[in-house]
């Protein structure tokens, strides 16, 4: 025992000193926040698109102009509904006439707000169609000093107190020349992104309706525009044909599904936020597993090949048993491994807590809390632990063949061809975590410990927990029996590696004798 | 007289070669023991069943007294043929750590480590990692390694190889010195001059049989008289002589052995005055002479 202790203190002392531990130890938390800042710094950075309108109908582009102006009012008051709420200190930095009307908006229903908004945009502060009484009533006292602070309030000024308005993501510019010739100039030379033609009768139909742009895989604008255009045009027949706006609505309401889950007591609850992100959760883990596996139980495999290209091999034989010397092996390499696992969950658990409150997500959009989930952490470290011993099984018994890295090398792709395949089986598993593939799947044990882990959400039955637990750890140790007795003679042989038969024959013969080398 | 090691008809296989066939020895305590053999012989795989890196599929082995030779294996040391250090260990750490292996107390080790490597002209070193050691200076280290636990009995396979004459004489020196504080020493060489210079006894085998095994002296015995000429001239002649049996001639020294019943006075009357002659001498052959008959009478055979 204190031998197999030497080894393992020796090995864990050697790995902490490498460069490649501490890449490791800092190459997730990089990964992690690439992945997480990058997207959105790339988001924030995207240039505010320009675009130009040709209107033939004389109304629509103006009704367009009037309804984004009144979802960036609605959203700036929003913003401030938040801030009065959070007791945030911007609003103190707010206009009186704000200070006095966010308090009664923020006693609306949302809906009413952005309807309130449209409704100050168009100076309209006496027709209140479809607001309620205390809206009304809102509307009728503030609307126009509402409408005075956003009319006077500068474009770059709004732009910075308020994120979402849509000045920063869509420009409308005018050109003095609205020939489509002298657009497309422009659109050719980048000067603007796209233009919209506006037919003669856009309620009539479609017809005359074109976006122009050289860029083909960036529809945000013409989404974004074209749906507000649609609802200009929508608002237009439903008054040709008499329709009430709130009959039309009821017309449209689709059929919406409260979603519940049923709890393991078999009662109702509601669906949050964070269920469908629990549902996902294990995928990050199943990744995080993945690396951790495979770079950890590589790990022990190029200290073998090293330990025998080196010839310290026979040394240490000398002083103690080739089993002693494996056991050694696998509880330093194992606690290297723990030690760069948990460097991750930490970082992973921490990373989750504040980054994205950094970057202005909800409250309620709680990772760090699936995060440190003891069901999650927990599969998360057993299965590290079995999955590390089954395939460093396998890598040392493979590492104990080769002579040089190199050797070692060429045998990787046979080990990552089985590997990938829990990787590719991810999202469908995520999708149907106690589905017939899922539940397949989890009783071949190279897979149990990503497949299971991909579960956990589900979460398995207990039943399936034991008994595919059960299968692993037998597999383990017949992988370890198969694997010391390649070892043993491995590590004394020199020379080009022996093929897969003779291997095989290797793990037939008894303890203690060595089969010939045939093919020399 | 105690015995170090003692094999008892120890056979090995791999598969349908035989690599070492019922082979018997004894080494007294206290002594130097020569293993020769040419390469392939079984030497290493003798050692290693010695060392219980292998075990023997027939036959008995006992080590310092102990017929379960893993037992003893902290009072063993063993210095490979294929030797090598953990490049990335400092050099102290390094020593002290296959101490430790061998049973020191940590602080113990460490301590023999240091004076080990002052000692031997490396206290240079042993806060440097072991890949900046020249080769001969990694070989001493691999030496004092196998040495910090103060074995009873050491096997040192090819101790001299790549050594430079200095370090030969460094190494030698050690070898002498164990004996003397009354601890065996098992070497293997290819060298036949190091062999002959300090062994007191040598086993030889080839082909997994022992073919030899003793004195220096009765080794030396069981080879043919010779007579050692150096000397100048063409020496074609010396092969057509009477009473000579056979000649091993190097260019300017000739080692000839002689037919049964030659008096080799009448050899140097012949020799005279057909060459010139610096040096005569009647002797045991060498050792290297005994080697080659022994190895090539294996090899007709």
């Amino acid at each position: 025992m204190r031998k197999i202790f030497l080894i393992a203190q020796r090995e864990y002392v050697a790995n902490i000193r490498t460069k490649g531990f501490w890449f490791g130890i800092i190459f997730i938390p990089v990964l992690l926040l690439t992945a997480i800042v990058v997207p959105m710094l790339l988001e924030r950075t995207k240039d505010a698109r320009r675009y130009a309108v040709v209107d033939r109908s004389g109304w629509l582009a103006d009704a367009v102009d009037r309804r984004v102006a009144g979802g960036d009012l609605s959203s700036a008051l929003n913003k401030t509904i938040e801030w009065y709420q959070e007791g945030d200190d911007d609003y103190g930095q707010l206009p009186l006439v704000l200070q006095d009307v966010t308090p009664v908006l923020a006693e609306l229903e949302s809906q009413q707000v952005g309807l309130f908004a449209r409704l100050v945009i168009a100076e309209g502060y006496g027709t209140g169609d479809g607001l309620s009484e205390d809206a009304r009533r809102t509307l009728a006292d503030y609307g126009a000093a509402v409408h005075t602070w956003w009319s006077t309030l500068p474009a770059s000024e709004a732009a910075e107190l308020f994120s979402s308005v849509s000045a920063n993501r869509y420009v409308r510019v005018r050109p003095s020349d609205t020939t489509q010739a002298a657009l497309n100039r422009m659109v050719a030379e980048d000067e603007i992104f796209a233009y919209f033609v506006i037919g003669e009768e856009p309620v009539a139909g479609s017809e005359g309706a074109k976006y122009l742009s050289n860029n083909l895989t960036d529809d945000d604008l013409r989404n974004w525009y074209g749906r507000r255009a649609s609802q200009e045009v929508q608002a237009r027949r439903m008054a040709e044909e008499a329709i009430d706006p709130q009959v039309a609505r009821w017309i449209q309401e689709p059929v919406r599904w409260e979603m519940l889950k049923v709890t393991d007591t078999g009662e109702e609850e509601a669906v949050e936020q964070r269920d469908k992100l629990r549902q996902w959760a294990p995928v990050a883990f199943v990744y995080l597993l993945w690396i951790s596996v495979f770079s950890v139980s590589q790990m022990l495999m190029t200290n073998t090949v090293e330990e025998k290209s080196n010839r310290v091999i026979e040394v240490l034989l000398s002083s103690v048993s080739s089993m002693e010397l494996l056991a050694g092996k696998i509880v330093g390499i194992a606690t290297t491994g723990l030690t760069l696992v948990g460097s991750w969950l930490l970082v992973f658990f921490l990373g989750t807590k504040f980054v994205p409150r950094m970057l202005g997500a909800p409250p309620s959009f709680d990772l760090a809390a699936l995060a440190s989930d003891p069901v999650y952490i927990g599969s998360f470290l057993v299965y590290f632990l079995l999955g590390y011993l089954l395939y460093a099984a396998v890598l040392v018994a493979m590492g104990s063949l080769c002579n040089t890295v190199t050797d070692a090398q060429n045998m990787m792709p046979a080990v990552l061809l089985v590997l990938i395949i829990p990787l590719l089986t991810m999202v469908p598993i995520g999708q149907d975590p106690n589905g017939a593939l899922a539940r397949g799947m989890s009783f071949i044990p190279p897979f149990t410990p990503f497949v299971m882990m991909n579960r956990a959400a589900g979460p398995p039955a207990m039943w399936e927990y034991v008994a595919t637990t059960l299968l692993l750890v037998v597999s383990i140790l017949v992988a370890w029996w198969a694997g010391a007795k390649v070892f043993r003679i491995g590590i004394l042989l020199t020379g080009k590696p022996p093929k897969i038969r003779e291997v095989l024959r290797w793990v037939r013969a008894p303890v203690g004798a060595v089969p010939e080398r045939r093919e020399r | 007289m105690d015995l170090a090691l003692t094999l008892d008809g120890i056979t090995k296989r791999f598969g349908d070669v035989v690599a070492v066939n019922d082979v018997s020895l004894r080494v007294p305590q206290g002594c130097i023991y020569g293993f020769l053999g040419p390469n392939g012989a079984g030497k290493t795989t003798t050692i290693r069943m010695i060392m219980s890196i292998f075990y023997p599929d027939a036959g008995s082995i006992t080590v310092l007294g102990s017929a379960t030779p893993e037992s003893v294996k902290d009072r063993l040391g063993y210095l490979p043929e294929e030797k090598g250090l953990y490049k990335k260990m400092k050099t102290g750490e390094l020593v002290a750590y296959f101490g430790k292996l061998k049973g020191l107390g940590g602080a113990e080790a460490r301590t023999r480590a240091e004076a080990l490597l002052v000692g031997f002209g490396l206290g240079d070193w042993i806060d440097k990692k072991t890949e900046a050691l020249s080769k001969g200076m990694s070989q001493k280290v691999q030496i004092l390694s196998t040495l910090i636990h103060e074995p009873e009995l050491v096997i040192l396979d090819e101790p001299f190889a790549g050594l430079d004459p200095v370090n030969v004489q460094v190494v030698r020196d050690v070898i002498l010195d164990m004996k003397r504080q009354g601890r065996t020493v098992i070497f293997s060489t290819h060298v036949m001059e190091q062999a002959e210079q300090i062994c007191d006894y040598i086993f030889l085998i080839n082909k997994g049989r022992k073919v030899l095994d003793g004195t220096l002296a009765e080794a030396r015995a069981s080879g043919d008289k010779a007579v050692v000429i150096d000397y100048e001239g063409d020496g074609s002649i010396l092969k057509r002589l009477p009473g000579v049996r056979r000649v091993s001639d190097a260019g300017k020294t000739a080692e000839i052995f002689l037919a049964e019943g030659t008096n080799p006075q009448d050899i140097l009357k012949q020799l005279v005055g057909q060459l010139q002659i610096r040096r005569f001498d009647t002797r045991e052959p060498s050792l290297h002479e005994v080697f080659i008959r022994a190895v090539g009478a294996d090899s007709d055979a």
